[in-house]
């Protein structure tokens, strides 16, 4: 059934769609530069216009338009099934999506608990541990560069093969971390746990699994904080006679709260937007679903397009509001050196914003595109 | 190690042994707790790799063994051709799309990102906030309005929506990084080439694009590996099986072959397979990698 005439079908269609968009792209560039030279700007500003066009024309098509339509969407019941053309656009019936989804649907609260609660629990539990394996590795140990290959390696995995790996490693029967268990169980003679197949285990599995993968990630950007903290200070506080503990408390953790914080909100976004693994992993009913992947549902199982926007817009907002708060909460922990303005109030820093922003894309999803999955 | 402790002598001599015993301790306690997690890391990997060499009858014996007797090398050609399409042709298409995007997405962002160092025009920071502000947006918010334009388009089912937009420079982290690079630059160099009579696209392709190289390298490793992982959108945009990347593979073999009795060694041979361009990418490349990822992340 698999005859090579099908793939350079497949394939030539989009190499041509592909170099066209290519050359249209870069004529578009060419285009531009003229057109505001001839209508008298500057040479540089025309060039930097017209060198950027890219992004914005990716920004107007893939963004904006989404964004703006997608609100337009959560106000109506539109279904996947019925074409979306301008002379018959789908009713308005007001903000009833939020309305159910709030108020009635039986499944909208449990996943928004479950997205949280493996936020609230991994994220602390992952930065205390990348943290201290950071600081190990901060000691001037040997052979640094060999433990931080093998501290990463889990973060270059597919998200689909760490699911896929763990959920064989939860196996009840015969997987790894029950076998490794079982001495322990059998000596307090209780049952194997059933990990990713028992309601109540599915969260700390998934907990698990998601500091294993991306515990190396964190590890690896807290490492270089932690080398940028000048040695002098570990020397004066040596000479104040601070122990090891001091060295940590007064050196250490406020110097390398900024990384932290970067590791914070990249770390946030990326558990808020948790899908891929979720989707290898069958979890029972009762354990509830990430809310992506209930948007992800509505939108292309149950054909709701209308109220996956709905939910969508109420998990932007959700991000919005957990973001803003830690950069709020920044004044109260974040330390930076030099960078106190006029008014006392601690300075964002440029990398601070992006910090947020990168977020999942590689880290923990493996997705490259902001531009809504596609 | 010497250099930290020689000062520590100078400062109180009389304390010097003590504390040259303290940090033997320490050390021991680093190097066991190193150890300790250097093994949480790379035993599951072990066991990925010994399921795929399991034979099927020995999967679920219990105690399971550490080591497959016999190694059944055969599961990997068995799970080659396991499904009706064979992973020829779910790697060629997935080598197709992420050649394909990668490329796009590294030449348009050096340009836009170029732009953005170099030039100054009406507008550049308000658009330059606006630009990583977008990184904010969950990619599920414009999911619904970008499938309909794909719909509209008549292009489902086909590689177009996950290869054309990475001409548009998707990717504000990858425009953040080479920005960065490109604003460490010294000006005299373009200029220089200007009063030799080179044009921006010269200047840009012949000049400045080789002095970014490290940059660009990073950018091309995280963009491989994004999009070679990239699920959501085959996901969503692919129907028909021939066409699936390696990941809607796996995820059609666990849904139909695997589904009832997990063929587990089967798809640790397959999950191994689609891992290992990655993992031979990363050993090779980790220098680059480690500095694409801790750039903007660390002050300096």
């Amino acid at each position: 059934m698999v005859d090579t005439g099908s793939w350079v079908q497949d394939y030539s269609l989009t190499l041509s769609h592909w170099l066209l968009v290519g050359a249209a792209v870069i004529l578009v560039i060419v285009l531009t530069n003229r057109l505001l030279q001839s209508l008298g700007m500057n040479a540089e500003a025309a060039t930097g216009l017209a060198l950027i066009m890219p992004w914005v024309l990716g920004f107007l098509i893939f963004s904006l338009y989404p964004f703006l339509t997608s609100f337009y969407l959560s106000l109506t019941e539109y279904n996947l099934l019925r074409p979306l053309s301008l002379d018959k656009l789908p009713p308005l019936v007001g903000f009833k999506n939020y309305q159910y989804a709030i108020t009635d649907d039986p499944n909208f609260w449990p996943s928004i608990r479950l997205t949280l609660l493996y936020g609230a629990i991994s994220i602390p539990l992952g930065l205390a541990g990348s943290l201290l394996t950071a600081m190990l590795l901060a000691r001037d140990v040997r052979g640094v560069g060999i433990w931080r290959t093998i501290y990463y390696m889990p973060a270059v995995l597919p998200a689909a093969a760490t699911a896929l790996l763990w959920r064989w490693m939860f196996n009840p029967s015969s997987g790894l971390i029950n076998t490794i268990l079982s001495p322990i169980l059998n000596l307090f003679s209780l049952g194997k746990p059933a990990w990713f197949t028992d309601p109540q285990l599915v969260l700390p599995s998934y907990v698990i699994m998601g500091m294993w993968g991306i515990f190396g990630t964190t590890t690896v950007i807290l490492l270089a904080g932690l080398k940028n903290v000048p040695r002098e200070l570990y020397d004066a506080a040596t000479v104040d006679g601070a122990g090891l503990f001091g060295q940590f408390r007064h050196v250490t953790l406020p110097q390398v709260t900024p990384t932290l914080f970067y590791v914070l909100i990249t770390s946030m976004i990326g558990a808020l937007q948790f899908f891929t693994a979720a989707l290898f992993i069958t979890t029972p009913r009762e354990a509830g679903t990430f809310l992506q992947v209930y948007i992800w549902q509505q939108a292309f199982q149950s054909q709701k397009m209308g109220y996956a926007s709905a939910l969508s817009w109420i998990m932007l907002v959700l991000t919005l509001l957990l973001t803003l708060l830690v950069f709020r909460s920044q004044a109260l922990w974040v330390y930076y050196e030099g960078e106190l303005q006029q008014d006392g109030k601690k300075r964002v820093r440029e990398p601070d914003l992006v910090a947020g922003t990168r977020a999942s894309q590689q880290l923990s999803e493996g997705q490259p595109t902001p531009h809504g999955g596609a | 190690m010497a250099t930290q402790a020689i000062p520590r002598e100078n400062v109180s001599p009389v304390r010097g042994s003590s504390l040259k015993q303290q940090k033997t301790l320490v050390d021991a306690i680093t190097y066991f707790l190193l150890a300790l997690g250097a093994a949480i890391v790379l035993v599951p990997f072990w066991w990925m790799v010994k399921t795929s060499l399991t034979a099927q009858t020995r999967l679920f014996e219990f105690p399971p063994q550490f080591f497959p007797d016999p190694i059944v090398w055969r599961n990997y050609i068995d799970a080659w051709y396991a499904l009706p399409v064979s992973f020829t042709r779910f790697t060629a298409n997935t080598i197709f799309i992420t050649v394909l995007a990668m490329t796009a997405e590294i030449l348009t962002c050096s340009l836009v990102a170029y732009g953005f160092a170099r030039f100054r025009f009406p507008g550049r920071n308000f658009l330059f906030i606006l630009m990583l502000s977008t990184m904010m947006l969950p990619s599920v918010v414009t999911l619904v309005p970008t499938f309909i334009l794909w719909r509209e388009l008549k292009l489902i089912d086909t590689y177009d929506p996950m290869t054309l937009g990475a001409w548009f420079a998707w990717g504000p982290s990858y425009i953040f990084l080479l920005r960065q690079f490109f604003l460490s630059l010294p000006k005299e160099i373009e200029e220089a080439a200007r009063i030799d009579g080179a044009n921006t696209f010269q200047i840009y392709w012949h000049i400045m694009l080789p002095l970014v190289k490290p940059a660009l390298l990073a950018i091309a490793v995280l963009s491989f590996i994004g999009n070679w992982n990239n699920f959501m959108g085959p996901l969503i945009y692919l129907n028909s099986g021939e066409k699936y990347p390696l990941i809607m593979a796996l995820k059609f073999f666990e849904q139909s072959l695997s589904k009832e009795a997990p063929l587990f060694h089967y798809m640790m041979a397959m999950t191994t397979m689609m891992s290992f361009p990655l993992l031979m990418l990363y050993f090779f490349m980790q220098r680059t990698l480690i500095e694409g990822i801790t750039a903007g992340a660390v002050k300096g």
